[in-house]
């Protein structure tokens, strides 16, 4: 994106990739502080996360009006246009990847409160398992973004499968347990929901990454965008395991 | 006149009666393979003008290379390019402007409407009745806005009387979007209007005597942003009756009032598009380094 004979426009297009690679940071960092919260028991981190869930919005806010000065200032053509306006996609995604952040943290609130955990506990890996995986995804995603890895975004998009994969046997698993003994429902719901953050952040990671072809204009490279879960992941569910 | 004409092609040479001519450019198709280095596609289906191999050279500086182009009717081509890359040139090829330069040849063959514009029987006047210019500078003459938009209806024998000539002049004027303003003072000097308004009589007196193609080379240059967008606004309506090449500095602008595109590179045609594609997906990586302004 260098270049530019106005070297300033340099700086801007520059300003605004590490803005919303800075950005990715913190929401990764959001999301592994409310995970840890989740598994310790921390209720204090957990809160934390809840309160400082604005900043990843903030900083979204802040790309956003960037991305319609430099609009309005340069009148960005081509390349440059497409790569200011896949920043601001981005910007939209790792929004939403500090979102689930913010979830998973009052998910753990509230699964605390209700003292009904002990079942769940084991889950507790199966979360840890998934945040890995939906983390180290955004964080590659956002590095091949960064190199404008075509190849590389490919392969961090194969890895959805993964996480989808992950996701549905925990599904099954849970399922047993509210059969097992029906108390456990509420619980069941909220772990549910936690699950589903953690496999949304990877949709959000394979969005990022099927940004980058779309970036260096390589067509031969299909990135697809997150499949909508299946409507068998219903029936799956109520199968046990 | 050093002007000459040659052409490695024959067939372009041969002059053909207007009606086959139209018959014949029905049958080229976008996608006709013609022997060219510009990316792109250079022809249109029923072109209005065809340059093929054309060359300047002044004297010997070789200032266009083998451009060959299609020229749409009703339609607005832009030609962008940094200074120097031959965009006027090639502007001027297209209504013999260069034959006024005694050190200026032009090489291969420009058609209008399947007519050779370089043929030996060619009158120069007349050809540029057809395909009229509009300049960088508003040059009206020095004379009154009525006189201005009737010379060239009158020693072209377009009007039979007054009041034909009153009728052209004030259609023109129409045209231009210019009547409203200069109505009630048709005697007055045309140089007594602003820069915007002098620059639409000039486009009005160019319409006056019923071209075929309009050539405005850097049109808006000496003008504000409103007299500019006022211009731009008159391109896109008169396209519908003709059709428009405009040379640019001002790419916001060929992003604005063109559908094709044309990027000139040191005297190559270096890529031609939609304009729409040019600005969003330029092929040739010159024409994306220039619209990007990564140039130099």
């Amino acid at each position: 994106m260098e270049g530019h004979i106005v070297r300033t426009y340099d700086g801007d297009i520059l300003n605004l990739r590490m803005r919303v690679l800075g950005m990715g940071g913190l929401a990764i960092d959001q999301v592994q502080r409310a995970v840890q919260a989740l598994v310790r028991g921390d209720d204090d981190g957990a809160r934390e996360i809840v309160a400082r869930s604005a900043e990843v919005t903030a900083y979204g806010r802040t790309i956003d009006d960037e991305i319609v000065g430099l609009i309005a200032r340069r009148q960005p053509v081509a390349s440059d246009l497409r790569a200011i306006l896949t920043v601001g996609r981005v910007a939209t995604d790792v929004e939403r990847i500090g979102n689930a952040a913010r979830k998973i943290a009052r998910l753990a609130l509230e699964l605390h409160r209700s003292g009904e955990i002990a079942p769940f506990r084991q889950f507790y890996n199966d979360v840890r398992k998934m945040s890995r995986v939906a983390l180290s995804m955004v964080r590659d995603a956002l590095d091949c973004l960064d190199r404008v890895d075509v190849e590389g975004a490919a392969a961090v998009a194969r890895r959805d499968a993964d996480l989808d994969a992950e996701f549905h046997l925990a599904l099954r698993e849970l399922v047993t347990y509210v059969m097992e003994d029906p108390r456990y429902l509420q619980s069941t719901i909220q772990t549910v929901f936690l699950l589903k953050a953690l496999e949304r952040v990877g949709d959000h990671a394979r969005n990022i990454a099927a940004a980058v072809p779309r970036l260096a204009r390589r067509d031969d490279v299909a990135v697809d965008p997150p499949a909508v879960v299946p409507a068998q992941t219903a029936s799956d569910a109520r199968a046990p395991g | 006149m050093a002007t000459q004409m040659a052409t490695t092609d024959e067939n372009l040479r041969t002059r053909v009666p207007r009606a086959s001519v139209s018959a014949a450019a029905d049958q080229s198709q976008p996608g006709d393979k013609i022997e060219t280095h510009t990316v792109g596609q250079v022809t249109v289906a029923n072109p209005v003008m065809m340059a093929r191999r054309v060359n300047v050279f002044y004297g010997d500086k070789h200032a266009i290379r083998d451009v060959s182009i299609d020229i749409a009717r009703n339609a607005v081509i832009a030609f962008i390019g940094p200074s120097g890359c031959g965009k006027s040139t090639f502007l001027r090829c297209l209504n013999r402007m260069n034959d006024t330069i005694p050190i200026a040849r032009v090489t291969g063959s420009i058609t209008l409407d399947g007519e050779d514009i370089y043929g030996t029987e060619q009158d120069p006047v007349q050809l540029r009745a057809r395909v009229g210019m509009v300049f960088q500078k508003p040059n009206p003459f020095p004379k009154s806005i009525y006189e201005n938009i009737a010379y060239g209806p009158r020693i072209h024998g377009l009007a039979a009387n007054r009041a034909d000539l009153d009728e052209v002049v004030q259609t023109s004027l129409h045209k231009a979007g210019l009547w409203d303003e200069v109505k009630d003072r048709l005697d007055n000097p045309g140089t007594s209007l602003s820069g915007g308004q002098q620059q639409r009589l000039c486009i009005a007196r160019a319409i006056a005597v019923d071209p075929e193609v309009i050539l405005m080379d850097e049109p808006c240059s000496a003008l504000d942003p409103i007299a500019t967008a006022r211009i731009e606004d008159l391109i896109d309506e008169l396209r519908q009756g003709y059709a428009i090449v405009i040379v640019t500095h001002n790419m916001q602008q060929a992003a604005r009032v063109s559908q094709r595109t044309a990027y000139f590179h040191l005297g190559d045609l270096i890529e031609v598009g939609a304009t729409d594609q040019i600005f969003t997906n330029p092929r040739h990586k010159l024409t994306e380094d220039y619209i990007t302004g990564r140039f130099g």
